[in-house]
């Protein structure tokens, strides 16, 4: 189940936070997206945590389940498979 | 059409291209004015605020910035800024030259700081709240909104004790994420008008040109005449930065490509969220 959402949850990082020139096989699974890896920061937090919502029905309540979540794509992909509907 | 975007004050020293002859010309032009060496930002000017040193270095990587961008053969249509953002952007339209721009933010980043001295402020940055919700804490807490940057980005600013209550609250109202700056002033708040006097005599020193590139400013969405920027850039200082509504205006004149000039990404990020809920 997370290794068949792990390409979704790449396409859907570069949809939502418009990165242009990106393929999801460039983002790495399992580097984290916050501070190195990709550089996200709290404003790009609250675009996945949109991006999320809509497209896998999955709620991120707050920041500090944002900074658990949002480690690594294979994190994101856990969670949305453990809290999809 | 381009648009290009002047940030605000950055939240620390970096991304300093230190190995670029243009960035060094700036960084010493800053220097001889201010005494504040962007290149040594950690030790340079001790008897300057944190706040002032980094509204210096920002101003310095915008001015680097323009002139690569320029390089390269961009060239705008319109200019916009948001908050600090103001005195690389003036430079840039053509109102004033780069020592008057690094003087500008200095003296009146001095000023400011000066009222640190009474009090602690800080500025609080609240993500995933509304306005209203919003509204009503900062009313609680006898704070202000200082920047709407979008629907659900703002920054607030007043007392550092009451700012620290209001993030509290803000959380418990199911805010995404709070966080605390320190900073020397309640920017962008009523309570600048304290010093306002001050911050008018310090502008009348300086003689503005007519831009040449139309500059759109973040209060009313007016594009700024020679004569309207000494009283603008006072009452900037006492009024809320309204991002969205500057974007949005930038938007209805036809502005197709929007150039962040300066450290970071934020109003890029601002723009993103804006048009993700249009």
């Amino acid at each position: 189940m997370i290794e068949e959402l792990i390409p979704k949850v790449k396409q859907m990082i570069i949809d939502s936070l418009r990165i242009d020139g990106m393929s999801p096989d460039e983002i790495e699974t399992d580097a984290p997206l916050f501070g190195e890896g990709l550089g996200l920061d709290s404003i790009d937090a609250l675009q996945l945590v949109v991006a999320m919502e809509k497209e896998f029905g999955v709620v991120v309540p707050d920041a500090a389940t944002g900074s658990t979540v949002f480690a690594s794509v294979r994190s994101m992909a856990g969670y949305i498979a453990e809290h999809r509907k | 059409m381009i648009c290009w975007m002047f940030p605000g004050q950055p939240v620390a020293f970096a991304d300093t291209p230190v190995n670029d002859p243009e960035f060094q010309k700036i960084a010493l032009l800053c220097q001889e004015t201010t005494g504040f060496n962007p290149l040594e930002s950690c030790t340079s000017a001790s008897d300057l605020s944190q706040s002032v040193r980094l509204q210096l270095f920002g101003v310095c990587v915008s001015l680097y910035r323009a002139k690569v961008l320029a390089r390269q053969g961009s060239v705008p249509d319109v200019i916009a800024e948001h908050s600090m953002g103001i005195y690389a952007s003036l430079a840039a339209s053509g109102a004033t030259d780069d020592v008057t721009a690094i003087e500008l933010a200095w003296r009146i980043g001095v000023c400011m700081a000066r009222m640190g001295m009474q009090r602690e402020y800080a500025l609080g940055c609240i993500i995933g709240l509304t306005r209203v919700p919003l509204e009503a804490i900062v009313a609680n807490n006898g704070i202000y909104i200082a920047n709407y940057n979008t629907s659900r980005h703002f920054l607030l600013a007043g007392e550092r004790e009451n700012v620290a209550a209001a993030l509290a609250e803000a959380t418990a109202s199911g805010a995404f994420s709070a966080s605390v700056f320190p900073c020397d002033a309640p920017l962008h708040t009523p309570r600048i008008e304290e010093i306002a006097g001050e911050l008018r005599r310090i502008v009348a020193d300086y003689r503005f040109y007519e831009p040449r590139i139309p500059l759109v400013e973040h209060i009313t969405q007016t594009t700024l005449t020679a004569a309207a920027i000494p009283r603008f850039m006072v009452e900037e200082l006492s009024r809320p930065v309204y991002w969205e509504t500057t974007y949005r205006a930038l938007r209805s004149r036809k502005v197709t490509h929007f150039q962040e000039v300066g450290i970071g990404s934020a109003l890029s990020k601002f723009n993103r969220w804006i048009d993700s809920e249009s």
